[in-house]
């Protein structure tokens, strides 16, 4: 399980995470929510120890370490790839340093998504760059994947295939953390939604807790977000009567 | 071809090392010409030991050849120059992690914490020690050179003592 206690982080003055806590148990799909600026990359960079931070981030009750932080895989829209090197490059490199890297999976997916193995990354399309990055984090042999916007820059029908795959070959010990802007495509993926706001956790709930009480995800963030249905309407007449 | 596919694993993934290392030959042979004006500098001094008598070179045994250190002047700097200059090497095969994609993010969470130095690290590294190994060669050919062809009676005492005084920056 990775917990993460009272996680606060300040760029300059600015507060970007603000006393988080969080648990994060193996096993689930969990999506992360929130504005632009909400805290949801701070989170993941500190989670894999690319920021400093107050406060404690642990895995099984150790903090991450190297000597753990192969337990954690990274999927950015960024991309962390190498430009440079084609995928088989590639998969040679994380064979070397994850030991537990899927040569199985990495082909099925390669196969799948039908993506070049001999072709250098800076040449692929930026869907494909996407899911290249994906396809790594999932190969990587992680307990827990962690992903940054992943889907970012591909088209619809391409997000849906990566979800249905996703939900068909994850085993039962990992855990995904999805940062996403996607609310109602990833609905019927997760199995619980974080929302973040202004470096805070200000919503927590299972998806089964969502369905019992008969909301979707939308209107959960609506209501926690304190979302002003009728903002569009009275800007367009305010706007409309200055005109 | 082979120490290439060795070196590979000591340079950033993907890097074009061919180049890099056709640089650094670049600059080697460079430096190697530019270190040919001691020879140039020391042929001229050795002229100037000698007197015309009519058509007969006769030795002026009261010349005396400047030191070994003046004739080499700064021969071998170049080398430095090119040694100085893996620092810049260095700086661009880290900055290499964030050119086209964030590599870094990779490199950063390799449970091989030396993963990154190494190879950010080795090939400067490599390449300084390549840079002093062949300006000290070359120093003690010249060396050599220079004690072999200079008649003895034109010879000043102590110069392999006086390159370590320039060396160290002491006076003897």
């Amino acid at each position: 399980m990775i917990e993460i206690k009272n996680v606060s982080k300040y760029f300059g003055g600015k507060r970007a995470l603000d006393a988080v806590s969080l648990a994060l148990p193996q096993g689930q799909i969990v999506g992360l929510f929130g504005e632009n600026g909400a805290g949801k990359t701070t989170l993941i960079k500190c989670i894999l120890g690319y920021l400093r931070f107050s406060g404690e981030i642990t895995l099984d009750g150790a903090p991450i370490s190297r000597k753990n932080i192969a337990r954690l895989s990274f999927a950015t829209s960024e991309h962390s790839f190498f430009p440079n090197l084609d995928a088989t490059a590639h998969k040679e490199f994380y064979e070397q340093h994850f030991p537990q890297f899927s040569e199985k999976r990495f082909r099925g997916l390669m196969e799948f998504f039908e993506l070049p193995k001999h072709k250098a990354l800076r040449h692929f399309s930026t869907g494909q760059k996407n899911q290249f990055e994906v396809i790594l984090s999932l190969c990587q042999g992680a307990d827990y994947i962690l992903m940054d916007e992943p889907f970012a820059g591909n088209d619809v029908f391409n997000r849906e295939d990566f979800y249905k795959v996703l939900l068909g070959i994850l085993e039962p010990s990992e855990t995904v953390l999805l940062s996403t802007h996607l609310l109602e495509e990833v609905e019927n993926f997760i199995g619980r939604a974080i929302l973040i706001r202004r470096g805070k956790i200000v919503g927590d709930v299972s998806m089964l807790e969502l369905e019992d009480s008969g909301k979707c995800l939308m209107d959960y963030v609506k209501e926690t977000y304190h979302y002003k249905a009728d903002r569009v309407s009275k800007a367009l007449s305010e706007l409309t009567d200055e005109q | 071809m082979n120490h290439k596919k060795k070196l590979v694993h000591y340079a950033p993934p993907g890097v074009n090392l061919g180049q890099e290392l056709g640089w650094f030959a670049s600059g080697i042979g460079a430096s190697l010409l530019y270190s040919l004006g001691f020879l140039f500098r020391y042929s001229r001094e050795y002229q100037l030991l000698f007197l015309w008598d009519g058509t007969a070179k006769v030795l002026n045994t009261s010349a005396v050849m400047p030191n070994f250190v003046q004739v080499l002047g700064g021969s071998l700097d170049t080398f430095l120059v090119l040694a100085l200059s893996m620092a810049a090497v260095a700086i661009y095969h880290y900055s290499y992690h964030y050119q086209g994609s964030k590599s870094i993010y990779l490199m950063r969470r390799l449970p091989d914490r030396w993963e990154l130095p190494r190879r950010c690290l080795t090939l400067p590294l490599m390449g300084v020690l390549a840079c002093l190994c062949v300006a000290l060669l070359l120093l003690l050919i010249y060396y050599a050179v220079y004690m072999a062809f200079t008649p003895r009676a034109c010879l000043a005492p102590y110069q392999w003592q006086k390159i370590w005084s320039v060396i160290l920056g002491v006076g003897i």
